[in-house]
């Protein structure tokens, strides 16, 4: 049953079939007769440059069928800009599409350019933070589905940039995230962009960790963590991140290692992650020799997986312990 | 000799891609004095397959799986369990094994099952209808990594791929699609593992990668889509395999702010998204995740010589560090971000950063378990039965996509890739082309558990198709210009 071929609103318009290059396309998909047809009428009209409510229609129809035709996205994206379109409308439609598209990715694109939009001077919405809290409330919606979401997590640091978010509400929020699940490293690295990106991003305000106070909070935050699952690569990462971007000393860390490894136990060892920093720290206090007792705790027993990793630190630290010696 | 013809390429080219053709197949056999008997290497010379090795010992990954009651660990001892008999041998799956106990690689299945995608699919693969390109690529690269002559498909390929091309340069997912990075990069790979280059428009490419060129260095998949490092990578493979010229076109939005080149700015745009982990995200301030530090590495890989570009532009420590972590225990492969599952298809995005750092380091040695990784490939991702192809993982389906980088993660791990030193600089972008290959050594077969049968051939370490394949398309635009 042809949908647009026997509506008199598409009545003017001449339908574009597929060009498949050749009697003999490869990989060719058998399209379906409503596809196939609903992409003839798109090609038709992109081609007409053709701009209007209709245009809508034919775009949300084809998103319905194909969620990760980018082109469809772009090209409705250009129409309701425009047409200046009720934007409040498309976030609402955006909304149940997120939900029943869970794995889409074009449609957090989209909804960056959206809500850009609605925000700008042409549209300048009265309510900003309404309009931000509905969207971290979305976001974090989407987050009970799928946790590590690169996409939501991406458009989720956009929010925080566009809409200066980078107060304790947000860091209360990857806390929220970090209870449900201590190692979705995806709420570490949002945990590392609050305290951070402002700095980083901006340059205007806001240390991050190069705060002695902030420093001392964030080294708190991620050892109460490694209490509570050692084994746990999330907040040693984020441990060496602060220790590699601040230049703190590794000797602070030395005795928190030891309470999950050390050389005097190494039948105890609860933490592979706990050895790698103490090998680091044994580097930075010039004793190779026990730096590399350790390495080798790690490339036999207890990390064999990385076994020459290990020895290629191992082998680092040989011209290190010739230096230093 | 019928498919070199329709190359299109002269007499006197054919011999050099004959001289390279020998460069890359000589063997270093390093361990002619290793076994003193005749038959090695129809002798298992190491320990049989069927022992565990270290990292399967249940004392080791033990410690990796204490059940502290969250939803990523419960995941991973899912996957763990999953995967563990067939690690173990416990269960063969009914494939057939090699000397060493270890499953072979079913070659024949899974050509057969890449050869099936090119044929007529079924309408729910509309939903693949803005990434069909990606389809020619997985298939003719899986095709040709496993020693498959691909060239009966060039004509077919050049056919079907001219509508897909935009008047206005680039490729889109189908005809009457915005071109788009991923969709070019995949296709122009597609066309260089058969050559079929020539269907190319070379300028309205240029013009066209002009566009998508950011003022802050990096690149975007499309225009008015998202900025990501995977613009940055497949706009430089586009340029290099094309030998485009590096000069922004005169009109493009980038050249009004001040850039000239498509290479201003671009490593210092890569730095930017190595995060705090170490490893490389999709765009500044996002995770530290695989696909894009293969991505970042190969794309500085073609700016200039990975031992120049890598360390200039990333913290090479840091990265190793976390890639390394990415290899999972007890399965052997990689996972793609922190805390996350193992997935074959990382055996390229990750495992093929190797070669990259080992030349950026100059380390003699390897940073990796091959070991590991050719285990998980060959017992957990080969589906077994009469269908082929290869899998994420044994609870999932094969597809093109995973059986293509498992194929190319199995060649990074049995093969050596060396980088050669430029004697002179030059102004395009020869580095990409500075490669060579050599096969494993049979002492290095027999310590992986692989037969001859078990290899796949030898893929280019930053273009990932044939190295033949790259030495065409450098030969026939060596002339560059437009």
């Amino acid at each position: 049953m042809p949908k647009y071929a026997d509506d008199p609103t598409w009545a003017d318009i001449v339908p574009l079939p597929t060009d498949e290059g050749g009697p003999n396309p490869l990989a060719a998909i058998a399209y379906s007769d409503d596809y196939s047809e609903t992409m003839s009428y798109l090609r038709a009209v992109m081609a007409a440059k053709e701009h209007s409510p209709r245009v809508l229609d034919l775009t949300e129809d084809l998103i319905d069928m194909n969620p990760a035709h980018y082109t469809v996205w772009l090209y409705r994206a250009e129409t309701l800009f425009a047409l200046h379109s009720d934007l409040r409308a498309e976030l609402e439609w955006l909304n149940e599409t997120a939900l029943a598209h869970q794995k889409n990715y074009q449609i957090w694109h989209h909804r960056n350019l959206i809500v850009d939009r609605l925000c700008g001077e042409e549209q300048g919405v009265v309510d900003e933070e309404g309009l931000w809290k509905a969207e971290c409330e979305f976001v974090e919606q989407m987050f009970e589905r799928d946790a590590k979401n690169y996409h939501v997590w991406s458009y989720r640091q956009w929010l925080v940039r566009r809409f200066g978010l980078w107060g304790p509400v947000e860091l209360e929020f990857t806390e929220r995230m970090l209870a449900r699940d201590l190692r979705n490293n995806s709420a570490w690295n949002h945990r590392w962009f609050v305290v951070n990106g402002r700095a980083e991003m901006e340059g205007d305000g806001g240390l991050g960790v190069e705060d002695p106070e902030v420093r001392a909070r964030e080294v708190k935050f991620a050892m109460e963590a490694v209490a509570k699952t050692p084994q746990n690569q999330s907040p040693w990462n984020y441990l060496r991140g602060i220790v590699r971007k601040t230049g703190m000393s590794l000797g602070h860390l030395k005795g928190f290692a030891e309470q999950y490894a050390s050389l005097k136990e190494p039948d105890e060892v609860r933490s592979s992650f706990a050895l790698d920093l103490l090998a680091e720290v044994y580097v930075e206090e010039k004793k190779a020799k026990e730096a590399g007792e350790v390495l080798d705790l790690l490339a036999t027993r207890y990390d064999p997986i990385r076994k020459h990793y290990w020895q290629y630190r191992k082998g680092l630290l040989g011209v290190e312990g010739a230096a230093a010696a | 000799m019928a498919s070199l013809q329709e190359d299109s390429i002269s007499i006197d080219t054919l011999d050099e891609r004959l001289k390279i053709q020998s460069r890359i197949e000589e063997l270093p056999d390093t361990d002619d004095e290793g076994v003193p008997f005749p038959g090695k290497g129809q002798i298992p010379l190491n320990r049989p397959a069927s022992i565990s090795p270290s990292w399967l010992q249940p004392a080791v990954f033990g410690l990796f799986h204490i059940d502290d009651g969250t939803t990523t660990m419960e995941a991973q001892q899912k996957t763990t369990a999953e995967c563990l008999s067939y690690l173990t041998l416990k269960d063969s799956q009914d494939l057939p094994l090699n000397l060493y106990g270890l499953p072979h690689l079913r070659r024949k299945a899974h050509a057969d099952f890449l050869r099936v995608t090119l044929g007529t699919l079924p309408a729910p693969y509309a939903a693949m209808d803005a990434s069909r390109p990606w389809l020619f690529y997985w298939t003719m690269a899986g095709l040709t990594s496993l020693g498959e002559d691909v060239s009966g498909y060039r004509e077919r390929l050049m056919e079907t791929v001219r509508p897909l091309q935009n008047p206005t340069g680039g490729f889109g997912g189908g005809h009457g699609q915005l071109s788009h990075c991923a969709c070019t990069y995949a296709t122009v790979l597609a066309l260089t593992c058969v050559g079929g280059l020539e269907v190319v428009d070379r300028t309205a490419m240029w013009r066209w990668l002009g566009e998508v060129k950011q003022a802050d260095g990096g690149f975007k998949m499309a225009l008015g889509a998202e900025e990501d490092i995977r613009g940055a990578y497949c706009a430089m493979t586009i340029l290099a395999l094309l030998n485009l010229p590096l000069e922004l076109p005169q009109d493009c939005a980038a050249r009004k702010t001040g850039l000239n080149s498509f290479t201003d700015k671009l490593g210092e745009w890569v730095s930017s998204c190595q995060t705090y982990e170490g490893g490389i995200a999709g765009a500044p301030t996002n995770e530290a995740h695989g696909a894009y530090a293969f991505c970042a590495l190969a794309c500085l890989s073609i700016l200039d010589a990975p031992h120049k570009t890598i360390p200039r532009f990333l913290n090479i420590e840091a990265l190793i560090h976390w890639l390394a972590s990415m290899q999972t225990t007890p399965e052997g492969g990689f996972a793609g971000r922190t805390n996350k599952l193992v997935d074959a298809c990382y055996s390229h995005w990750v495992g093929g950063c190797w070669s990259l750092l080992q030349a950026a380091t100059k380390s003699p040695n390897d940073l990796w378990s091959r070991e590991g990784l050719i285990r998980y490939l060959l017992t957990c991702c080969q589906q077994p039965g009469k269908r082929g192809g290869m899998r994420d993982k044994p609870s999932t389906r094969p597809d093109g996509y995973h059986t293509c980088y498992s194929l190319a993660g199995l060649s990074a791990a049995q093969n050596h890739y060396h980088y050669h030193t430029e004697e002179s600089p030059t102004t395009f972008l020869s580095s990409a082309f500075q490669w060579s290959a050599s096969r494993p050594s049979k002492e290095e077969m027999a310590q992986w558990s692989i037969e001859e049968e078990d290899r796949v051939r030898l893929v280019h370490p930053v273009f990932v198709v044939p190295m033949e394949a790259v030495e065409r398309a450098r030969l026939q635009f060596e002339k560059g210009g437009l």
